[in-house]
């Protein structure tokens, strides 16, 4: 360290507003996992739906689907993000603690609205957009003070250079507001009225949709956790980034490429073919960036790879990247014209979700709280390190049950629906491809309960690391002052 | 500093968006947008009251401190 750090006033960080996002995303995700487990059991066994408006599948779906991607997801990318701006940039939180607060509060209360409203029966009825133009505005707002928050925070830096970290968030941030504002343009029937309709119509909304869609998979989901992978597995492992050039690569291949790709979730439709086509290839190339970002997360662990065996935090971590290769590799053979006829509309594109929902993003999750929670909370240790390998455990072994099981329902109800007989009619009704599925809607119930039982277990053991007098660090003797200067 | 400006700007601001709920809630035509207006305008109130308490806790802070430094 040299002598002119050691002259640097230490800066006191805002991880106030840090914990709160942690605790809310632990929060949210026991909600997002025990919903997801009830919609399992209702498509399962569809007397759960209880005949009642509110509790049926339809309206439950955006509950569990935002509750998991924005709620649970959407607090721990934004509690990350706030712990890792400061510390690369060596600079407190830009705004005051007023405008932290707002984001973080406002941020649950729209989380809290768009489930009730779902639950009520109001949608704009596009998939990861559901909630109406009300609730739009008030996540713009929140977002616009969130972008002000981090760009502040990196303009006020002391560190000359901006990590790689910090360029995910930006580009996740950024990217949503444009994606949130343009897909939910619309127009209200009332300024007292939360019914509105889109300002695009026909194939040109769902192509918007779809542009939107595809990247709040690509820049939420895949954009942000990135800017996780890259500060906390290197920070887990005690080891650099593998190649911080490939970082640079992988951030702007992976910026360019999956802003096109959102036509592949149309195909066959009426949209026209040359743009089902562009988006395709793009998807095609995006395998280039993704695995290049694997390769580098995982390769990071060159050296340290002993540490696997002694810190399951760090185990969940590099299965997740592993679970991004699978899920990148997997996306883009789905994307390809051909494949996709035969996986459109069934369960296939449901595991392939969960691949990436689960495998990656949770377990990224996980894998980085398990080495936050005690740093956050100055504890010497997790509750139990044995806790964390019983819930890496239970929980990979949810989700191959859940992805191989709606692999195999997928697969076989796409060859139902496209069967013929030999006088040329459909071989099969459509609810006979129902009947034939119902194994594995059960197998796939079981391995989100699993997965559930893991995030159980994995509150008990941050709870107990916060709480408990077996975590405490020693505390330091105290000396005086005189016997400092007398020493 | 820049926590008595931030209090300010998202105070003034949430003041607005308290009766901006309120207008909601006064012209709702639907049952959501009555929830929203309420909701919207009770989170204002509670938002505004915890800085006004954050701010008064750090003020007493500040007076401890200076109390503790000129008490030895």
């Amino acid at each position: 360290m040299s002598d002119h750090a050691l002259a640097e006033p230490r800066v006191v960080y805002n991880d106030a507003v840090v914990k709160k996002f942690v605790v809310a995303s632990l929060f949210w995700a026991i909600v997002a996992f025990l919903v997801g487990c009830y919609i399992a059991a209702e498509l399962t066994w569809p007397a759960l739906n209880l005949g009642l408006s509110f509790s049926n599948f339809g309206r439950l779906r955006p509950v569990h689907t935002s509750a998991a991607i924005f709620a649970f997801g959407g607090s721990a990318l934004l509690g990350t993000s706030f712990y890792v701006v400061q510390r690369t940039c060596r600079a407190r939180l830009f705004g005051g603690e007023a405008l932290a607060n707002f984001v973080f509060w406002g941020y649950q209360f729209f989380i809290v609205m768009a489930a009730l409203s779902y639950v009520l029966g109001f949608s704009q009825s596009k998939e990861y957009a559901e909630p109406e133009w009300h609730l739009d505005l008030w996540l713009t707002v929140v977002w616009v003070c969130y972008l002000l928050i981090f760009l502040g925070t990196i303009l006020k830096r002391s560190e000359p250079h901006i990590y790689v970290a910090n360029w995910f968030y930006l580009a996740f941030i950024v990217t949503i507001a444009v994606l949130h504002i343009v897909n939910n343009a619309a127009i209200p029937i009332s300024w007292y009225s939360a019914k509105s309709y889109s300002v695009y119509a026909g194939v040109q909304d769902a192509l918007v949709q779809w542009w939107y869609g595809h990247n709040a998979v690509g820049f939420f989901l895949t954009a942000g956790f990135l800017g996780m992978m890259y500060y906390f597995i290197p920070k887990a492992a005690g080891r650099p980034v593998y190649s911080y050039r490939l970082s640079i690569v992988h951030f702007w291949t992976l910026i360019f490429l999956y802003i096109w790709a959102g036509p592949h979730h149309l195909h066959w439709t009426a949209l026209p073919d040359w743009t089902q086509t562009v988006g395709m290839a793009f998807s095609i190339m995006l395998w280039m960036p993704s695995w290049g970002g694997m390769i580098n997360g995982i390769m990071t662990l060159s050296g340290a790879w002993d540490k696997l065996r002694t810190d399951p935090g760090l185990r969940f971590s590099v299965t997740a990247v592993g679970f991004y290769g699978m899920s990148t590799f997997e996306g883009p053979v789905m994307s390809v014209r051909e494949v996709n006829a035969l996986s459109h509309y069934t369960d296939w594109t449901i595991g392939h979700v969960h691949s990436g929902a689960l495998g990656w993003v949770a377990f990224i999750v996980f894998g980085s709280f398990y080495y936050l929670i005690p740093v956050l909370w100055n504890r010497k240790a997790l509750y139990s390190v044995r806790l964390v390998a019983w819930h890496y455990w239970i929980a990979t072994l949810g989700i191959v049950l859940y992805i191989v099981s709606m692999w195999v329902a997928g697969i076989m109800e796409g060859l139902m629906w496209r069967a013929y007989d030999k006088f040329g009619f459909l071989q099969y009704s459509f609810v006979e491809s129902v009947v034939a599925i119902h194994p594995f809607f059960v197998i796939r119930l079981l391995g989100g309960v699993f997965f559930l039982i893991g995030g159980l277990m994995m509150v008990f053991n941050v709870f107990m690391t916060i709480t408990s007098e077996s975590t405490e660090r020693p505390r330091e003797p105290l000396i005086a002052p005189a016997m400092l200067a007398g020493a | 500093m820049e926590n008595n400006v931030s209090d300010l700007i998202v105070g003034l601001m949430m003041a607005g968006f308290g009766l901006v709920g309120l207008f909601l809630v006064a012209g709702a035509a639907d049952v959501e947008m009555y929830i929203f207006g309420i909701c919207l305008s009770g989170f204002a109130v509670l938002f505004d009251l915890g800085l006004i308490k954050r701010y008064h806790d750090r003020r007493d802070e500040s007076r401890a401190t200076a109390r503790g430094n000129t008490h030895v």
